[in-house]
Order: C-alpha cells, then sequence, then structure tokens
C-alpha cells in the first residue's frame, strides 16, 4: 500500500510540474511585507520609522561604553570615565569595548531606502508630508553618520541602497572616505533634513529645529577635531581617513553656531520656578528641568527619548541611587561625583590654589557643625545635580561620614596622610593609633561618642572600608527620579526620560563656537554673543555672574558646559574631541572629601585626599580614534585600521 | 523511539566515512625576517619597551595586492626583532616607535621622505634600520641608595633629532621601578616609581641637564631594574611613546 502512495505522489508532482510550468500566475509572495504595505499607509511607515528611531545610536540610561547600546545592564556609565565621577566597577580609564559598524549600516541603509523609494508614494502621503518624512531620513542618516564619525574619523560614506547580488563584492567593498569629507556629508544631510522637515513633530520625532541643534553639536565636533587634532592617518589610496586640515575648523565653527542661532525664539531654557535671589527656588526649578521632563509643556526640551512601563524601561536609578536609597535589586552607588568635579562650582570657600579649603592657615582642619556647613553657599545647580553629604533625597537625610576621629584636639588636628597619598586609613598611623574608628562594611558597631551617645562610625550610606558604599563623599542627584518609592527602585523598572538635546546644549554649542571664533580674530560680535549666551545659563543655574564680556574665555565656556551637561553623557565625549583627556587622565587619581566626626567637640572634618581605591587614570591616545571591529575589515580590505590597533 | 535511534546511527556512519583528512595547500610560514633598529648617530640599539606601545614593525605584502592589509609585530626592548613564521613574498617593512618616521607624507600626502624597505623575504633576511630618536635618555651615574630605603638617580635628556617637527615640548620624564629587567611604561609597579610631568614648554629647560629623581621608598629584601622613559607631545602611530634609558638593576639586599 505504501509503496503505490509512493508511486502516485511522484507522479502527481511530476505531472503537476509539467502544468505549472507553463502558467504564469504573476502573483507576488503572500507569505512576505511587501513595500506597499509598508510605505503605502500611515501606520505601515509608522513602523518602519519606530525602528529606526529605536535603533538610533542614542547614549542614552541604556547606554555603556562596555556594552554599547539598548542594554539593560549598564551598571558603569562614561560620567565615570570623564573624571565627573568614579565607581566601584570602573577601574580607570577605558574606551568603548564594543564596535558600532555594523548595526549603523544596517540603519542607514533603512533611511536610504526611504530615500530612494518613498517619493514614490506621494499620491498617497501628498507632496508635504513626503518631504517631512524623507527630511527625517536625512537626520537619522546624519545622526548615525556623527556617531560613526566621533568614534571612527572617516568611514565609507553610502548614500544609496546598496544592491547586492547585482553588484558584485568588489564594486561593494567601498574605502573609507577621508574624515572631512565625512563631516562635510554630515553637514549636508542635517542641512537637507532642515530644508525639508516640518517645524513641528511628535515627541520623540525630529523636525526642523532638532536637526539643527543636532547639527549644531556635530559641527562644534568636527570643528574641535579640525583644531586640536594632531593624530593622522591615509589609506593606501591617499585619502585623510584620520584628521581634518586646521583650515577647515572656523568654517565648522561657523557651521555649529548658525545652526544653533537657528533655535533662537523656538526653545528657552526652563524657568517655571525659578526666581531671582532665592536660591532654593533655583534649586527646585532645576530639579524640575529633570522631574518635568514628561511634560508636553516644556520649553527646554529639544529631543527626547521616553521610556515607559512594562514594554520600554531602563535601571539607571537601580544602579545609582545612594546606598540610603538601595532597592530590591540590591545595587546602588555606582555614580560618585569626585571632589575635583564639586570644585567646579561655585560658593564653596577654595584657598589659593582654587582647591576646597579643607584647611586652616596652620595646615589643620577646619571645624565644621555639619557636613552641610561648607556647601551651604554652593549655587543651586551643584545641589540638584549631587547629593551633598547630609543633605536631603527622597525625604531623607543621606548620611555620609567617613569615621569618628577620637584622638585628641589640642593644637588642632594635623592631616592624617601626606597630600597625593594613596594610603588606606586603616594603614594610616593615626589608625594604627587607635584615633580613628572606622566601619568595616555596613554591618556598624555604633561607638559610644558621649556618655550614652551611641554613634555608627560610618554614615548610613558609607563610606565603610569595603563593599558597597559612597567613595567620594558625594553621590548622584541628576536624572534619578525621586518620586519613586524605594521598594520600585528595580532594574527594569524605570522610566525616566531621557532628554538627548535640550536648549541649554544649544546654548553652550553656539557660545563655544562663538568664543572659537573670535579667539580666530573673527570678530568681537561672536565674544559678545557667547557672553550672553553664558550669562542666560549661568543666571538659571545660580552661579555667580561673570564681571563681563573680557571674563569670557574658552575655558569658561568649556568648565561652564562641564557643570551645565554633567552626568548627561556629554563630557566624555567633549574630553576627547578637546583633545584635553589625555592631559587629564596621566597616572591621575582622582580626589575624594571624607566627612569625620570629632568626637571631642562634636564637629566635623573634612580629609581631602586621593581616591582610597586609588584608581588611576591614563587615556590611551589611541583611543581618541577607536579600533574599526577587525571583522568590518576581513569583510572589505580596502578599509584600513585606525592607528595603533 | 527506535526510529530515533536508528537516525543516530544512521547520521554517525555518515559522518565517519566522510570525515576526512585535508592538508592545507600552502606551505607553513617558516621564512624569518630578524634585524635590529639603532640609532643613526651612535649606532647604539634603540631602547624601548616591550608590546605594542614600543615599536611595532609594520608589513605590508605586495605579492598579492596592492593594497594589503598591514601585520604588525613588536619589536623586543633592545630594538631588535626577530620573526621566524613570515610567507614567503614581498614586503614593504617600516618600524613605528618613538623615533621620527621612516615614511613621512606632506599635508597633501605627497611622500617627502621614504626609508622604510621593500625586499623579498626569503630564508633569513636580517635587516637593520638607522633611525633618530625623538629623545635620548643617559644615565649620568649609577643609581644610588638612600638611608629612608628611597633610590635616587641621575639622568641626562636631550634631544635626538633636529628635524623641526619633532622638537615639540619635553611632557614627562618617568622612573620606572620593576622586579623582573622587562621595565617599562607597560610593566612598573607604581607605588614605587616616580613620575615627573611638565607643563607647556616647562619640560624643555630640563634638556641637556641633569635631572635626578627618586623613586618611593622600596623594599630591602630584592633586586630592582629601573629605567628611565621621556618622551616629547608627538603621537606616533596614536600613541604618544616613551624613550629610554638603558635598564639597570639595584640589588637592596
Amino acid at each position: 500500500m505504501k509503496r503505490y502512495i509512493f508511486l502516485v505522489a511522484v507522479l502527481l508532482s511530476v505531472a503537476g510540474a509539467g502544468f505549472q510550468s507553463c502558467v504564469n500566475i504573476e502573483v507576488e509572495p503572500i507569505n512576505r511585507v511587501k513595500d506597499t504595505e509598508i510605505f503605502g499607509s500611515e501606520t505601515g511607515l509608522f513602523t518602519y520609522r519606530s525602528q529606526m528611531y529605536c535603533e538610533l545610536p542614542i547614549e542614552d540610561f541604556k547606554y555603556a561604553h562596555d556594552k554599547l547600546f539598548n542594554d539593560h545592564n549598564c551598571t558603569k556609565s562614561i560620567n565615570s570615565l570623564a573624571g565627573e565621577s568614579i565607581s566601584r566597577d570602573v577601574s580607570g580609564a577605558a574606551t568603548e569595548a564594543v564596535g558600532y559598524w555594523n548595526d549603523a549600516y544596517t540603519l542607514i541603509r533603512r533611511a536610504n531606502y526611504i530615500i530612494e523609494h518613498l517619493p514614490e508614494y506621494e499620491s498617497i502621503h501628498g507632496q508635504d508630508r513626503i518631504k517631512h518624512l524623507v527630511g527625517e531620513a536625512y537626520f537619522i542618516r546624519a545622526y548615525t553618520y556623527y556617531a560613526l564619525a566621533k568614534r571612527y574619523g572617516g568611514v565609507p560614506i553610502v548614500q544609496r541602497v546598496l544592491q547586492y547580488p547585482e553588484e558584485s563584492i568588489e564594486e561593494l567593498q567601498l574605502p573609507r572616505s577621508s574624515e572631512e569629507a565625512t563631516w562635510d556629508a554630515i553637514a549636508a544631510d542635517f542641512d537637507l533634513a532642515i530644508a525639508n522637515m516640518d517645524a513641528t513633530s511628535l515627541r520623540g520625532t525630529a523636525n526642523k529645529y532638532v536637526a539643527a541643534a543636532y547639527k549644531s553639536r556635530a559641527m562644534l565636533h568636527a570643528g574641535s577635531i579640525a583644531k586640536y587634532n594632531t593624530i593622522t592617518l591615509r589609506d593606501n589610496f591617499n585619502t585623510l581617513v584620520c584628521g581634518i586640515p586646521s583650515t577647515r575648523a572656523n568654517d565648522y565653527f561657523k557651521q555649529s553656531y548658525d545652526a544653533a542661532k537657528l533655535l533662537d525664539g523656538k526653545y528657552s531654557l526652563y524657568l517655571k520656578s525659578w526666581k531671582s535671589d532665592d536660591k532654593e527656588a533655583q534649586y527646585k526649578n532645576f530639579l524640575e528641568l529633570f522631574s518635568q521632563n514628561k511634560s508636553a509643556d516644556h520649553p527646554e526640551i529639544i529631543f527626547v527619548k521616553d521610556f515607559s512601563e512594562p514594554e520600554s524601561v531602563s535601571s539607571w536609578d537601580a544602579y545609582h541611587v545612594p546606598l540610603q536609597g538601595k532597592g530590591p535589586s540590591g545595587y546602588s552607588q555606582e555614580t560618585n561625583p569626585t571632589l575635583d568635579f564639586i570644585e567646579l562650582f561655585d560658593g564653596i570657600e577654595k584657598d589659593a590654589s582654587g582647591k576646597f579649603a579643607n584647611l586652616d592657615a596652620s595646615g589643620n582642619y577646619r571645624y565644621f557643625d555639619d557636613t552641610m556647613e561648607p556647601f551651604l553657599n554652593v549655587e543651586p545647580r551643584l545641589r540638584a545635580t549631587v547629593i551633598l553629604p547630609g543633605d536631603v533625597w527622597k525625604n531623607m537625610i543621606i548620611e555620609i561620614r567617613r569615621g569618628i576621629y577620637t584622638g585628641s584636639i589640642s593644637g588642632g588636628i594635623s592631616r592624617f596622610l601626606a597630600e597625593n597619598a594613596t594610603t588606606a586609613y586603616t594603614s594610616t598611623q593615626v589608625y594604627k593609633d587607635n584615633k580613628l574608628v572606622l566601619s568595616a562594611d555596613a554591618n556598624q558597631k555604633p561607638y559610644e561618642v558621649s556618655p550614652g551617645v551611641l554613634m555608627n562610625p560610618a554614615g548610613l550610606t558609607g563610606t565603610f572600608n569595603s563593599g558597597t558604599t559612597c567613595l567620594t563623599g558625594f553621590s548622584l542627584r541628576k536624572l534619578l527620579d525621586e518620586s519613586i518609592p524605594t521598594e520600585l527602585v528595580r532594574e527594569r523598572y524605570c522610566t525616566t526620560s531621557w532628554v538627548d538635546m535640550r536648549y541649554a546644549e544649544v546654548l553652550l554649542n553656539r557660545a563655544e563656537a562663538a568664543a572659537e571664533l573670535a579667539s580666530a580674530g573673527e570678530g568681537n560680535a561672536y565674544r559678545a554673543d557667547a557672553y550672553n549666551c553664558i550669562r542666560e545659563i549661568r543666571q538659571r543655574a545660580g552661579a555667580y555672574p561673570l564681571s563681563g564680556e573680557a571674563d569670557l574665555t574658552l575655558d569658561v565656556v568649556r568648565n561652564e558646559r562641564k557643570k551645565e551637561l554633567a552626568f548627561e553623557h556629554k563630557a566624555w565625549w567633549d574630553l576627547r574631541r578637546w583633545r584635553t583627556i589625555e592631559k587629564e587622565q596621566n597616572a591621575r587619581v582622582y580626589r575624594v572629601a571624607m566627612p569625620f566626626y570629632v568626637k571631642e567637640n562634636g564637629k566635623y572634618i573634612f580629609d581631602v585626599r586621593l581616591d582610597e581605591k586609588n584608581k588611576k587614570y591614563t587615556f590611551n591616545t589611541k583611543w581618541y580614534y577607536q579600533e574599526i571591529p577587525s571583522s568590518e575589515i576581513s569583510k572589505n580590505p580596502n578599509i584600513i585600521q585606525n592607528p595603533g590597533y | 523511539m527506535r526510529t530515533i535511534k536508528q537516525l543516530i546511527w544512521i547520521a554517525l556512519l555518515v559522518g565517519s566515512i566522510t570525515a576526512c583528512v585535508e592538508i592545507d595547500n600552502y606551505d607553513e610560514p617558516q621564512e624569518t625576517l630578524c634585524g635590529k633598529i639603532v640609532d643613526k648617530k651612535t649606532g647604539n640599539p634603540f631602547q624601548t619597551q616591550t608590546g605594542s606601545d614600543g615599536i611595532r614593525i609594520k608589513l605590508l605584502e605586495y605579492s598579492w595586492s596592492d593594497n594589503p592589509t598591514p601585520y604588525y609585530f613588536n619589536c623586543m626592548q633592545d630594538g631588535s626583532f626577530n620573526n621566524t613564521k613570515i610567507f614567503k613574498g614581498n614586503y614593504n617593512i617600516e618600524p613605528l616607535g618613538a623615533f621620527v618616521p621612516l615614511l613621512i607624507k606632506d599635508a597633501g600626502g605627497e611622500v617627502v621622505k621614504d626609508e622604510t624597505k621593500t625586499v623579498d623575504i626569503s630564508g633569513v633576511t636580517n635587516l637593520t634600520f638607522e633611525v633618530e630618536p625623538f629623545l635620548n635618555v643617559e644615565w649620568v651615574d649609577n643609581p644610588a641608595k638612600n638611608a629612608d630605603g628611597t633610590v635616587t638617580i641621575r639622568v641626562k635628556v636631550t634631544r635626538g633629532t633636529d628635524h623641526p617637527d619633532y622638537q615639540k615640548n619635553l611632557t614627562d620624564i618617568y622612573l620606572f621601578v620593576s622586579n623582573n629587567s622587562y621595565v617599562g611604561n607597560n610593566n612598573y609597579i607604581s607605588n614605587y616609581s616616580t613620575k615627573v610631568t611638565y607643563s607647556g614648554a616647562a619640560g624643555n629647560d630640563v634638556l641637556g641637564t641633569t635631572v635626578s629623581i627618586t623613586t618611593k621608598a622600596l623594599p630591602s629584601d630584592r633586586v630592582f631594574y629601573l629605567r628611565v622613559g621621556a618622551r616629547i607631545d608627538v603621537m606616533t602611530d596614536g600613541i604618544q611613546r616613551y624613550n629610554y634609558s638603558t635598564i639597570q638593576s639595584v640589588d637592596l639586599r
């Protein structure tokens, strides 16, 4: 029986093949989504565009240098590579451990496909809509090329949909373009985006002004490379793939400046709760700038990536809250702002060398009534950026204390360790003399500071000798959501929106480009404009005003940028494009300020020292141009590796 | 169940007959490229560190392609190199290190100097490259032990070239201390080593003078190896590289 069935089946299939071969049905395969289904309707387009926005290389809460984009478990952050903070999980200077290449060209292909094919559907969507959407594709292409150029320098420029197998592999092995041509292509794409897109768009998507803001960021980067980069590389086709002729610098700075000016009057700094001469109001206002970033009526937000529960979440709060706010996931304290960063701000008493004045004239420790006293007059922006020791967060006093000094105070307390020493406190003489009480970890043994009064040696947030604890005396406040109850501070639970571009950055881009142009002798009008931008930002921050235009130097602009955009994943790239990070991180150990309680008089002292964990940062200059994934070079021998790899 | 077992047996059987030994049809690399990098002026071996931050030898094999992917290997710390696993072929060889580059192009990409070597590598190919180091680092005398357990050394750093593009500022002088003789910027004990950093042009004033640097206190139970590195504000192959003194050992036992 089986044999018959088999024979029949064979006969049928042979006969069937004979019939079918002469009938041409002309039906497109129904199991595949066709272009008309995607591009022929607004919903189809929406899915295609959503995918592009999801893949956009945004360095948000789910970006880290060891993981790259869209990763939930980013315990590290590039803030701890820029000297803003240190982290127990970041051992020193580093660069991205993963290459960003393949995903970039996939996204570029999607954008190119829209640019080539969407105009065929004009009858469905109308001319204006098509114009906007094609402009959007130019924006996405430019954003992606910017992410490539800042990592690798010159890269292959692909501005059409490559056809394989119609084109041979050899034809498709495109060499790298020069770095100059790459940045010029980015500028041209942003220009097309600005020219084509509407003035407004749905939240989280681009429009004309979004594109202009990013153009100002990208061109500032290009100008900095042209001006400050000294590494050059030519490939076998004699293309300058790393390095831009310095004669181009002013042109790029002008482009950055002009693009930033386009946003004039369209956006403004967030000032809803701001009051002049009211530090508390200015502090609240700066917090609201971020806590209100889901509000539709926010004048400062230009481009935002929203997160929502349960489908799109990050773990930011779970990793970066202070130890006292530790949630059920068990993480905390991944970001510990350095004293070097804190000292950039106004309102802290400083010594002759501009450092936090923790010692008196005779070199002994100064006494403070509590750990907040040195920071009572700081600019409100600092309080809104970091949690100072003893400040309030989520209705808790965040208690940071390294230990208790139990020795005699007659004649003053002299320094526990020599300047620039990295010795652990447990190895110091003062500890061996039993004058310091410390806590090994979070399981503290209370110490009797006066009859009947017990005190834990360390604060609730630390600092302990080891384990998860505050490492610097400070903790992160910015971007943390104070409204989440502690039990919900969990991994993959954070829905804070990521503000990728806000108007303050545009003002800072404009000021920096203007300051560069002014210093290059392009006219004092630029200096005046830079001064006005910085004045506006400093006023909102509650910082001391500059005394006049003459005070406006490039360093002032750069420092303002470090302060305003701190912990927003910008500083590391800024230090890289200024080509100063190799000098800042040359066997560098960052400084911390450790509060100690003094048993005898009930006051506090601050020990300023090098980070006790002795994390030494040395930036390797070859990282200015990152390593192109070697798999890409094996696929395409026309691509040359960057220097030093 | 039985059919699955049968299928596994069949798969194993098929696997066993189709498996075969295929010998690569290309001979294994067995040519040798060796030689040394020496100071053009003195003829002394060029002092460098081990690893890719010392001297890298860049090979471009032109036997197959006009556009080859470079192949790199590293020099030893006395400036000699020896690679016994090179395929026979025609190569361009260019060492990259803390010396005036052997291949210099102008801003327009035109070659203005080319002292790289293009040779057929076959058998043992021995090459000597004469280079001009950015800096010479020379001992003034032997390291001196101090009563507090530290060691003080004295060196003289001078420019090794008068090429106008390589007269940049001296940025730092580093006394490296290690437990073994492979001492350098990639192998030192940071708790004992001392770095002197100069900002701006300040470092240029110490050029030609005797510089003394002291280590941190060293344990007195072993032999330490000391070496001094100095560098100018120039990057070669993406990295700001050190010029080194020779290595001195101090026996503290």
